[in-house]
């Protein structure tokens, strides 16, 4: 029912008030602060270039090195791009992380321990993080939790399933070294996973732009009562959207194992992370709070290009960490400012 | 001689079933009674004002009507059949059309997505997720049709209604509602937010509309609009129906009087 749509708890009301902050247009910096919402993120990933280009003339600004910065972003963009589409309809889904490591750990088990075909063990490894996105799409639309709280605790359950299946241990590669060639190997030049990660990303922003079902997911978000007063299906439009984010994250889980070349427990977690943030930071870019694929793109890019930078800078590690939780921080309320002061 | 039936005389050579008929229809929300056996029937070409106090029942009236939720109680019948009209699609596929009191249309799209919003044209068959939308005919026709109700909205294509008047808003709602509404437009306070000039232009629509013969049933707090498009009046009153009139044969006191209770509920039944 639409329990879920009126329910207000407290937890919901907070998480609300960053997604969606009570308009507050007509102020004198409403002008600057809207220029932030719109450019900000772009401004901020300008900004980077030309510095580390200023400082580091000879290894940034190569053809080499722009190719390592889309390599290492290919991944964290595909899951990005993945959680986009919930976050569009209004939800969030904080079970990617897990669902990449799950799939990974799923994928190296089939190969190595079920000496299954490759094929077949990548299909089936996407094919679980598609059904873990239905399942949360149905937690979230029929049962009426909020998203918050249902894809954390199914991306807990799915921790467990990792560690049954696991044993909390590393699974090697030990049959089927050719998949490690699908994250390796390269295609008229360019690296296979910047291919991959382009294709994802033209097909996500077709299907949010230019499909019916990208136009309802765009109504559910902004009103899911409007969208169902029109006559738009909306739990099955949610439930589509997190399919897709489970999807998208199963599949930046195989592209890791294959570029491991081993399922390691633990090791997609992270992506959770640096989609929200590549996310946020781009819903303050170019669309005024919204979000959407080509500012996500924007802000992958911005984060891989700030930490492309500190390490040929040569600075130590924990500078990379400080450098992606800040951002975090800085993109949701980049983020904020822009839906704020959007229109 | 009963309201009702003076209606129908009215229109003696109708001899077919009534567009909508509704039937001793409840709804309970917990305990309150926000509808109580409610009775009448809409015939083809009327325009009924909806009156009544605040909290009367109004809005849930026409969310019945709309599909938005089911009667508690009572039935509901569509030139003479029985019909459920839940949820809003499947009463949009009877040809019953809603301009609702908010939520009206999508913030963040323009007009003519509005238009075409959960019904969008498209390529391709099978899943929504394969079928990619043919923009230039939504637009075109959304732009035809504004432009056969003499309503003119700039950048009906590239602007969010969001960043349009309230008043080029609801127009562009009502210009959908008679473009899809076949058989019943159901406008919920149409004119409460608008300025005097933007509600003018408002009502001037809905009689443009009640002049092609479009039903229409429309809630309003101001009995001017009301009378200057409604060919009849219906009374509500704490969830009932406390007055269904002719607008010609009676006056604003006498519906103002309904309004306070100053005047009670006539035998209204239909048995
Ligand atoms: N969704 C709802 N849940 C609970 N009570 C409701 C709901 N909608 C309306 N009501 C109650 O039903 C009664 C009639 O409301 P409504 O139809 O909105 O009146 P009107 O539009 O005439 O002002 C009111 O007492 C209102 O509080
Ligand atoms: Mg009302």
């Amino acid at each position: 029912m639409s329990s879920s749509l009126t329910e207000a708890s407290g937890l919901k009301s907070l998480l609300q008030s960053v997604l969606k902050p009570a308009s507050a247009r007509g102020s004198r910096s409403s002008g600057l602060m809207r220029l932030l919402g719109n450019y900000g993120t772009i401004f901020a990933l300008v900004i980077m270039i030309v510095v580390f280009t200023i400082v580091e003339p000879s290894t940034f600004p190569t053809l080499g090195n722009i190719r390592n910065v889309l390599t290492d972003m290919s991944l964290a963009a595909i899951v990005a791009a993945g959680v986009t589409l919930p976050l569009v309809a209004g939800d969030f889904d904080l079970s990617v992380g897990y669902v990449a490591s799950f799939s990974g750990i799923l994928v190296v088990g089939l190969l190595s321990n079920g000496q299954w075909p490759v094929p077949l063990a990548i299909v089936t490894a996407i094919g679980a993080g598609l059904l873990i996105g239905i399942i949360n799409g149905l937690v979230v639309s029929k049962l009426g939790v909020n998203a918050f709280i249902a894809t954390l605790g199914t991306g807990t359950l799915v921790i467990g399933l990792n560690y049954a299946y696991s044993g909390g241990m590393p699974i090697a590669l030990t049959h089927s070294q050719s998949f490690t060639e699908i994250s390796l190997g390269q295609f008229w030049g360019i690296p296979n996973l910047i291919l991959i990660m382009a294709t994802a990303l033209v097909l996500l922003w077709v299907l949010l732009n230019r499909t019916v079902q990208g136009q309802h997911i765009k109504a559910v978000g902004k009103s899911p009562e409007t969208a169902r007063r029109a006559g738009i299906a909306v739990d099955g439009t949610r439930v589509i959207a997190f399919a897709i984010s489970g999807t998208c994250a199963a599949i930046t889980g195989v592209l890791l194992a294959s570029n491991l070349g081993s399922g390691q427990v633990t090791a997609g977690d992270g992506y959770m992370l640096s989609a929200f943030a590549a996310a946020y930071l781009g819903s303050a870019a170019l669309h005024q709070g919204e979000f959407h694929i080509v500012g996500t793109l924007i802000g992958v890019l911005t984060v891989a290009v700030g930490n492309n930078g500190l390490a040929i800078l040569g600075a130590p590690i924990f500078t990379q960490y400080m450098f992606s939780g800040g951002l975090l921080v800085i993109a949701v309320a980049l983020g904020s400012v822009s839906r704020r002061y959007a229109a | 001689m009963q309201p009702d039936e003076r209606n129908t005389i009215d229109r003696g050579l109708t001899t077919a079933a009534p567009l909508v008929t509704l039937r001793n229809v409840s709804k309970l929300f917990g305990g309150v009674h926000a509808l109580d056996d409610v009775s009448f029937e809409l015939r083809r070409g009327d325009v009924v004002g909806l009156v009544g106090d605040n909290g009367a029942g109004k809005s849930t009236l026409v969310k019945i009507l709309s599909g938005v939720f089911g009667p508690s109680s009572g039935e509901i019948l569509i030139e003479g059949e029985r019909e459920t009209l839940t949820p809003p699609a499947r009463a949009q596929r009877h040809g019953i059309e809603t301009v609702y009191q908010d939520l009206a249309l999508v913030s963040s799209f323009t007009v003519a997505e509005n238009f075409f919003v959960g019904r969008e044209r498209s390529w391709g068959r099978g899943p929504k997720l394969f079928q990619i939308m043919n923009r230039r005919s939504m637009t075109s026709t959304a732009a035809s049709a504004l432009e056969s109700l003499n309503i003119s909205i700039p950048h009906l294509k590239n602007r969010p209604v969001e960043r349009m008047s309230g008043g080029q808003r609801q127009m562009a709602a009502i210009a959908r509602g008679a473009f899809w509404g076949e058989r019943l437009l159901l406008l919920d306070e149409p004119t409460a937010a608008l300025g005097v000039r933007e509600s003018r232009e408002v009502l001037e629509l809905v009689s443009q509309l009640s002049q092609r013969g479009l039903t229409m049933l429309m809630v309003t707090h101001n009995l001017e609009h009301l009378w200057s498009v409604c060919n009849r009046v219906i009374v509500m009153r704490r969830g009932r129906k406390v007055a269904d009139l002719m607008s010609s044969e009676t006056t604003m006191d006498e519906v103002v009087a309904y309004i306070t209770g100053a005047k009670g509920p006539e035998t209204l039944s239909s048995e």
